[in-house]
C-alpha cells in the first residue's frame, strides 16, 4: 500500500516529520540560488515575497489543497539562513484553515559533481495526525482504498 | 500469490476499519476513553457485541485497553496508524512535486548559464 519511492521516507517512529531526499546534478551554489531567489522560488514553490534574511516574514500563494485543508496561502518566517547549506522557514496556513504550524528545512550537501538536498517538514502534531486520519476514515475518504484492499483479501481467501 | 511481509497486520487493520460500527466506536473513543458499558449504552448495543468489535479493533492495533479498579477503559492508540502513514501522503506528494520542479528550474538555470554548451551536462 505504501509506495517504495526511495526519495521519500516517513520516520517510522514518528508521524510528525516528512523527509524528501533528492540529488541534483548541479553545484550547491546554483541550488542555493534557486532556493533563495524570490523569482526562482516562485517557479518551483509558490509566488512569494521571500527574502533570505532571518526574521523576515513573508507569504506564499498557491492552490488550495482539499486533502489537507490547505487554504492556498502560507504564512512564513525565515528562521535560519546558512549559505549555501541550510535554509529553514516556519510554515503555517495563513488563513488558519488547518491549525498546524510546522518548520521546513532544506539542507544542502555537495556530493560528487552535484548536490544532495534534504527537505524536512517537521512539527506535525501526533494527536492531530490521529485525529485527521481518523476523521478521514470516518468521512469515507479511505472507503475506496479499504474496499479495494478488502476485495484483494477476499479474492485471496477464495 | 506473493504476499508483502507487512500484509498480515495491515489486513487486521483494514479488517477492523471495514466495519461501519467499528468506525463509529473508534470515533466515540477519539472523544475520550470509555468502558464497554458506556459504549453499549451509547450505541444501544449488547455488551458482548461491543466486546467483539473492541476485540477486532485491538487485533487491528487501533485500540488499547487499561484497567483501573474494576473498570476496563478503551482508547485509541496512534501506534499502528503508522502503517497508514499515508495520511501524510498529500504532504509527501506536495513536496516530491516541489522538489521535482526545483530540478526543472535548476536545469533551466544551467541552460541559461551555458547557452552554447552542446555537451549538455545532464
Amino acid at each position: 500500500m505504501t509506495s517504495t519511492d526511495p526519495a521519500t521516507q516517513s520516520n517510522d517512529e514518528d508521524l510528525t516529520t516528512i523527509v524528501v531526499d533528492q540529488f541534483y546534478p548541479h553545484p550547491p551554489e546554483r541550488v542555493w540560488r534557486a532556493l533563495t531567489t524570490p523569482e526562482l522560488l516562485a517557479q518551483w514553490l509558490m509566488p512569494n515575497d521571500f527574502r533570505a534574511e532571518v526574521g523576515h516574514r513573508f507569504t506564499m500563494r498557491g492552490r488550495p489543497v482539499e486533502a489537507t485543508g490547505f487554504s492556498g496561502v502560507v504564512a512564513s518566517t525565515v528562521l535560519a539562513v546558512e549559505a549555501p547549506r541550510l535554509l529553514r522557514i516556519s510554515w503555517a496556513d495563513a488563513e488558519g484553515g488547518n491549525a498546524m504550524q510546522t518548520t521546513v528545512t532544506w539542507t544542502l550537501q555537495a556530493e560528487g559533481a552535484g548536490t544532495r538536498v534534504l527537505l524536512e517538514q517537521a512539527g506535525f502534531d501526533a494527536d492531530d495526525a490521529v485525529d485527521q486520519l481518523s476523521r478521514r476514515i470516518m468521512t469515507g475518504g479511505w472507503r475506496s482504498m479499504i474496499l479495494a484492499r478488502l476485495g484483494e483479501i477476499l479474492d485471496d481467501a477464495a | 500469490m506473493p504476499r508483502r511481509s507487512r500484509s498480515a497486520p495491515l489486513d487486521r487493520l483494514v479488517g477492523a476499519l471495514a466495519n461501519p460500527t467499528r468506525r463509529d466506536i473508534l470515533d466515540a473513543l477519539l472523544e475520550r476513553e470509555q468502558t464497554v458499558t458506556e459504549l453499549a449504552a451509547r450505541f444501544d448495543m449488547a455488551r458482548p457485541s461491543v466486546s467483539e468489535h473492541l476485540a477486532s479493533l485491538r487485533a487491528g492495533g487501533l485500540v488499547d485497553e487499561r484497567t483501573s479498579g474494576r473498570h476496563r477503559y478503551y482508547s485509541v492508540t496512534p501506534g499502528p496508524l503508522q502503517e497508514l502513514a499515508d495520511w501524510l501522503t498529500p504532504y509527501e506528494r506536495f513536496w516530491r512535486g516541489r522538489m521535482r520542479d526545483l530540478g526543472t528550474v535548476l536545469d533551466q538555470l544551467e541552460q541559461d548559464d551555458h547557452p552554447h554548451d552542446d555537451e549538455g551536462r545532464r
